[in-house]
């Protein structure tokens, strides 16, 4: 398998619809970040909406932006 | 596991792209994980790609290592909004082959205009749950066979859900039909998980332009309008104009669009 789990996720909410797809997230210790949809759920159609909880994959070097990697249920 | 180096990222260190399972691949900078690659198949027998990167040239080499070890036709899907990402896949040689919009349909009959379904004289809707499990499935082979004579129904890209060999009604309690005494002429599916969505509406091609799609779409967005929903969404290929105008004659709104591609 893969071996590489150097990626930082966390979960948030969505507070915020942007313009380009993106979102506004805020994660669980109350930052702050912009997001998008991850390709691989853009596939399967699945819509983020104002309110979805998410999880958030953060790049290991600017976690000031994000990147929705799956939305939960509720 | 196959890997191959690229040229050095925007910091400056070296790209390496690794497959790492069958379906997987990752751009590895340092030994981080800069992008990943995914394919996914289809039921319909079509492969599709998606790529996350953190920087362009991460997901330059991942495309070009996916679309070097896979075969063609390859698929993926963006947001139109996503101009970026966009022009990341045609710069991978990606084209558009499919548009779609995505509408937010109001239910309410004073924003609809659809106070009462009107069907064609000697139909009858049948409400969800209670139409005929072997006439809903012919009316729905029919229509596809159809519609794949014509725009083809197996480039609907949200037909994604897998199913038993043969078999197009997942779920029949989520499908109202429009019905004469000898045959059902049309049907509506409705999926509600969380803001309800009109999956499907589909009219055989004989009985088109009767009033029929028109009809059901009242009758499904009645029933949400009385159990106190406001709002359901649905897809609509941009180039199919019947569609179109029926959601939009409904005062439905464009919230979107998605592009998929194809190389």
């Amino acid at each position: 398998m893969t071996g590489h789990k150097n990626v930082i996720e966390v979960e948030g909410k969505v507070v915020e619809c942007l313009r380009s797809a993106m979102f506004t997230v805020e994660l669980e210790n109350g930052h702050q970040v912009l997001a998008h949809i991850s390709g691989k759920i853009r596939k399967h159609y699945i819509r983020i909406m104002l309110g979805d909880r998410v999880l958030v994959e953060l790049p290991p070097y600017d976690l000031a932006r994000g990147r929705i990697v799956f939305r939960y249920r509720n | 596991m196959d890997s191959r180096t690229h040229a050095t990222g925007p910091a400056g260190h070296a790209t390496l792209v690794t497959r790492v399972a069958y379906g997987q691949w990752h751009a590895l900078e340092d030994d981080l994980v800069v992008g990943r690659g995914h394919l996914q198949h289809r039921p319909d027998g079509r492969l599709f790609i998606s790529v996350d990167a953190w920087h362009d040239a991460a997901f330059a080499r991942l495309a070009e290592a996916m679309t070097a070890a896979l075969p063609g036709p390859l698929h993926t899907v963006v947001d139109e909004a996503d101009s970026e990402l966009a022009a990341a896949w045609r710069r991978a040689g990606f084209t558009v082959a499919r548009r779609e919009v995505e509408y937010a349909v109001p239910t309410g009959p004073e924003v609809t205009g659809l106070c009462v379904p009107v069907p064609p004289p000697g139909v009858t809707l049948v409400p969800a749950g209670q139409a005929d499990e072997e006439m809903l499935r012919e009316v729905d082979h029919a229509i596809r066979a159809e519609v794949e004579a014509t725009v083809g129904w197996r480039a609907m890209p949200a037909e994604v859900v897998p199913r038993a060999d043969g078999d197009t009604i997942v779920d029949p309690s989520l499908y109202a039909v429009a019905a004469t005494d000898e045959r059902y002429l049309g049907l509506i599916r409705v999926v509600r998980v969380k803001r309800p969505r009109i999956g499907l509406l589909a009219v055989r091609a004989d009985d088109r332009r009767r009033g029929v799609g028109r009809a059901l779409l009242a009758h499904a967005l009645g029933v949400l309008h009385r159990a106190g929903i406001s709002e359901a969404w649905t897809e609509v290929d941009a180039s199919n104009p019947a569609a179109t105008a029926l959601f939009r004659g409904a005062g439905a709104r464009p919230v979107g669009s998605t592009l998929e591609l194809v190389r």
